[in-house]
């Protein structure tokens, strides 16, 4: 058997999943960010594993990855400095009680 | 089976349960850690698939960068709230999710549904067999793309970067200077 390019898939669907759930299941402020990061990486892999298999482009997959890694790592130092403002401010960061925006 | 697959499936093992600590462990800590782990897994799955260049920019930003970051934001925090276990355990949570259907079943719904969506998908539409030939020299190739086709994105990308840069740093000095 050589890897299928489904097996691949697959593992980044899973991986996309279990980011989403915690996303919408934790408390946590941080571990929602890196619930985040996680659904972001099993983008990637995906882009890397159609530009392998099926792009006529090999490099086209993995530049647009790139972009993806760049937008990453400006939400993951925005996002915490939010997050630390909030944690100064209000000493928690629990997201079900900041609800300055809630209605 | 080769050894690539070995390898592929040891990788792709490792990405899975580092994902599932990452949402299930208790301590904040403890997450932080099965996410380098995570991201380890998936440079080497980027290996596996040929792009070397990425595997390694990928250990760089997300294992050398992003985790530390995380790391940092954790400690340089002294709010207990957020070290001590605010999390349940998994049979806490798995409880709760018949107490408030927002946290529980719905969730489970998006997750899970959309893997096993996109599964059933992936089993019924046809892919090629085989990847296909070797890309050699990716960063060269990948250079070049970025400065010829893409380089109106590439510096969007570097102006996202310098603002968002510019905004965290904005963000936390703003406050010590106004007490």
């Amino acid at each position: 058997m050589t890897i299928s390019l489904p097996v691949i898939l697959a593992v980044s669907a899973v991986m996309f999943g279990l980011g989403v759930y915690g996303a919408l299941t934790l408390n946590n402020a941080i571990r929602v960010l890196m619930c985040i990061e996680l659904v972001l990486n099993s983008v990637n892999i995906n882009l890397i594993a159609f530009s392998r298999y099926i792009s006529p482009d090999p490099a086209r997959g993995q530049v647009f990855s790139i972009f993806v890694m760049t937008v990453a790592a400006a939400e993951a130092a925005v996002g915490l400095a939010i997050i630390l403002l909030i944690a100064k401010r209000r000493s928690h960061i629990d997201i079900e009680r900041i609800n300055l925006l809630k209605w | 089976m080769t050894v690539t697959d070995w390898v592929f499936l040891v990788a792709a093992a490792a990405t899975l349960v580092g994902a599932w600590r990452v949402v299930m462990s208790q301590k904040i800590m403890h997450a932080a850690l099965w996410l380098g782990f995570t991201f380890i897994g998936v440079a080497a799955i980027f290996l596996i698939l040929g792009a070397d260049f990425l595997a390694a920019a990928q250990i760089l930003v997300y294992v050398g960068a992003i985790t530390t970051i995380i790391i940092f934001g954790i400690m340089l925090s002294a709010v207990e709230d957020l070290r001590g276990p605010v999390e349940g355990s998994i049979w806490q949570r798995f409880f709760s999710q018949f107490a408030t259907p927002r946290k529980g079943i719905f969730a489970l719904l998006a997750g899970a549904g959309f893997a096993v969506l996109m599964m059933i998908l992936y089993t019924q539409s046809s892919w090629p067999a085989a990847p296909g030939p070797e890309v050699l020299n990716t960063p060269r190739l990948i250079g070049e793309a970025l400065f010829r086709r893409f380089v109106v994105p590439f510096e969007v990308a570097s102006v996202i970067l310098l603002v968002a840069f510019l905004g965290a740093i904005v963000l936390t000095t703003r406050e010590e200077e106004s007490k």
